[in-house]
């Protein structure tokens, strides 16, 4: 769209205003142009508000002086537009100017991401129960587990089958609403301040499945969570399928009310663990795969072990290699990728060191971080040292020899049979498991 | 003789790609410049310490970004942390949206939470978030580690200190903007006492420009120590 109006007054302006200004305040106004109207969108009240207050007369002044014969008008509004997806046509398609903001169409009344799929997700030990239950739920909805209760730390991959559930029922046409619980709350909100609290009711009370991402931030928003008590009841009743996603289980959510914890809990609670190894680097390989990037497997083999927090860190490892790749000219190696990684290696080194899983593995024990470095052979204090030795040794690169140094001085063959001991655990013992995978999560975030 | 007053226009640096002394940093400054033509990247975090060029480099995107008609906004939280976080409602419909000192917000939970949903909007609308703090994102000391974890899943990009004769080239090039003349004398003296961060030498500048057109006088090292010190400017070296 050719800015006749706004283009010249925008040069005034940049004389005139310091360039944080402009940029603040002036450039995200999208100008749209009619005959000697100007209308300038603003993204949000808050912008609108301000320009208004500080800008609006300096606007209309500059275009008195540019155009004293046009009489030109201004108005200020909320609004969006959007470039076309090309990007190539250098004018905007105009999406929407509401107050709302609010663009009414199937997809984005669901706010699913097509982007994530069964397909598209990968599957490891860690998540393959998760999945699993997924998938019986998008075949069975309202039936088989009603509510799915996934949960685990952050970028592990929650959201993901979450909407994969969603766009599969969503293909086989039933009405579904993926929202996060903060939303939830913010529609709710609205719906009461305009009297809306009825459609809302209505509105939410009539899908087929309703898709709530981490529901612990329902934490303390009382008149919200009674809110959601009723649709979630109103849902259950009719064999509506209920989807909740927690970065814990609901038991352990502060702030949530009883009846709630107790009702999350009537379908089924999966969880979601952090990936292992070879769950990591088949992660990785797929991203690079998706995104066109040659990724050797040692590269992969690489990063997935120095990586091993959440899926998010493990992309964010990969554009980074990707960058430096494309930015030199080179090609990815093992060699090129220790360089490219080399400065977040070292505050991921900084965060996971023997005495950080030390002081954490005591810490979770109860016990004093001078016992794991002892002599004493207790069982209450030997459990707690080889748990801490196999950490050290799944999460730094300290050797054997090294490990053993760090706890008082023992033998690698101590680090190797603690190691040893600790695996087989994990296979029989439920409990230490848990302790396991606890103290991971706790160390890698 | 009052003396006498400099007219204010509220004219700054002009913060572009082309005004930027990139030294150790170029590959960020490539990055960054791909990202404002045909290159989409949902997420970049971009990390230095104070007076790495951050600011410039988020402004310089934006514009860039009004150079192609293109929608953009820069946001300093440092600045907008007291006012409610609803300033980051509807950003997603601008094509890119750059937010500086991230860590500002570290703690503040309605801020945290708001620009973790910001990260999901920007992705689906394509738009571009680039977001600027002190620190890699796990030493921000966020609340949320679902923002902590979106932080590190961005194309990290980190800037470097400029090295001491890139330091001396990004002064000159503020200074030649500013139509100041430095000798060689009042460069060395800048430097030394107020070269860290790079950020505190430009503002030094500011002061000097306008006291100089001011008291009409050229920049001299006692004139420019005695000007510093008068405003308060505090050495650092």
């Amino acid at each position: 769209m050719e800015h006749s109006l706004w283009k010249p007054c925008l040069d005034r302006l940049k004389q005139e205003l310091s360039e944080q200004h402009l940029n603040t305040w002036i450039r995200p106004l999208h100008a749209l142009e009619e005959g000697d109207t100007l209308r300038l969108l603003a993204p949000n009240q808050f912008v609108l508000d301000w320009v208004k207050e500080h800008y609006l007369d300096n606007i209309r002044d500059t275009l008195g002086h540019l155009f004293p014969d046009r009489g030109v008008k201004v108005h200020l509004d909320i609004g969006s537009s959007r470039q076309p997806a090309s990007k190539k046509d250098p004018g905007f398609e105009l999406v929407a100017v509401t107050r709302t903001m609010t663009v009414e169409n199937e997809t984005q009344s669901s706010n699913l991401n097509p982007d994530f799929t069964f397909e598209n997700f990968v599957e490891g030990k860690s998540n393959q129960l998760a999945k699993a239950a997924c998938i019986q739920v998008a075949n069975n909805p309202g039936k088989a587990y009603n509510p799915l209760f996934i949960y685990g730390g952050t970028g592990l991959g929650k959201t993901h089958l979450m909407h994969a559930i969603g766009n599969l029922l969503c293909d086989r046409t039933a009405r579904v609403v993926y929202q996060h619980s903060e939303h939830f709350v913010a529609d709710m909100v609205k719906a009461l301040q305009h009297n809306a609290i009825n459609d809302f009711k209505k509105y939410y009370r009539s899908l087929d499945a309703l898709l709530i991402d981490d529901i612990q931030f329902f934490a303390g928003k009382e008149r919200s969570q009674e809110e959601f008590f009723y649709t979630f009841n109103t849902l259950l009743e009719g064999h509506q399928q209920v989807i909740l996603t927690c970065d814990r289980i609901p038991k352990e959510v502060p702030g949530l009310e009883e009846r709630l914890k107790s009702r999350f809990g009537w379908g089924l609670t999966v969880a979601i663990e952090p990936p292992e190894l070879e769950t990591r680097v088949a992660i990785l390989m797929n991203k690079a795969q998706q995104a066109n990037i040659h990724l050797p497997d040692e590269v992969g083999f690489f990063i997935a072990k120095r990586i091993r927090s959440n899926v998010r860190e493990l992309e964010g490892a990969l554009r980074r290699v990707h960058a430096n790749s494309q930015f030199t000219g080179k090609s990815i190696t093992l060699t090129f990728a220790k360089e490219a990684l080399s400065d977040l290696l070292i505050t991921q080194d900084k965060l996971i060191n023997i005495e950080n899983i030390q002081k954490t593995v005591a810490d979770y024990y109860r016990i004093r971080v001078s016992d794991l470095t002892s002599i004493s052979r207790l069982r209450a204090l030997s459990r707690p040292r080889q748990m801490a030795m196999a950490l050290a040794k799944a999460l730094t690169n300290f050797s054997l020899p090294e490990i053993g140094e760090a706890f008082g001085g023992r033998d690698h063959t101590t680090v190797l049979h603690a190691c040893r001991k600790i695996n087989e655990l994990r296979e029989s013992d439920e409990r230490l498991r848990e302790d396991y995978v606890n103290l991971l999560t706790t160390l890698s975030n | 003789m009052h003396p006498q007053l400099p007219l204010s226009f509220g004219l700054k640096d002009s913060a572009t790609f082309a005004t930027f002394v990139s030294g150790p940093n170029a590959e960020a400054l490539a990055s960054l410049t791909r990202l404002t033509g045909s290159a989409w990247e949902p997420h970049v975090y971009l990390w230095g310490t104070s007076g790495t060029g951050k600011s410039h480099l988020l402004q310089a995107i934006c514009h860039a970004a009004g150079e192609r008609d293109t929608t953009s906004v820069y946001l300093p939280l440092a600045s907008l942390e007291q006012f409610p976080c609803t300033v980051l409602d509807g950003l997603e419909n601008l094509a890119i949206v750059c937010i500086d000192d991230v860590e500002c917000i570290a703690q503040r939970e309605d801020w945290e939470l708001a620009l973790r949903n910001l990260f999901e909007r920007i992705q689906e609308t394509r738009s571009s978030l680039i977001i600027a703090g002190n620190a890699p994102s796990s030493e921000l000391g966020l609340a949320l580690p679902q923002l902590e974890s979106r932080l590190a899943g961005c194309l990290l990009l980190s800037l470097k200190p400029l090295p001491e004769t890139e330091r001396t080239q990004a002064l000159r090039l503020r200074a030649t903007h500013r139509g100041l003349n430095l000798s060689g004398d009042v460069e060395r003296y800048l430097l030394r006492h107020f070269g860290e961060p790079l950020g505190n030498l430009f503002e030094a500048l500011d002061i000097l420009d306008t006291a100089s057109l001011a008291a009409q006088r050229k920049l001299t090292v006692p004139f420019v120590r005695d000007t510093l010190k008068a405003a308060g400017f505090g050495e650092s070296g």
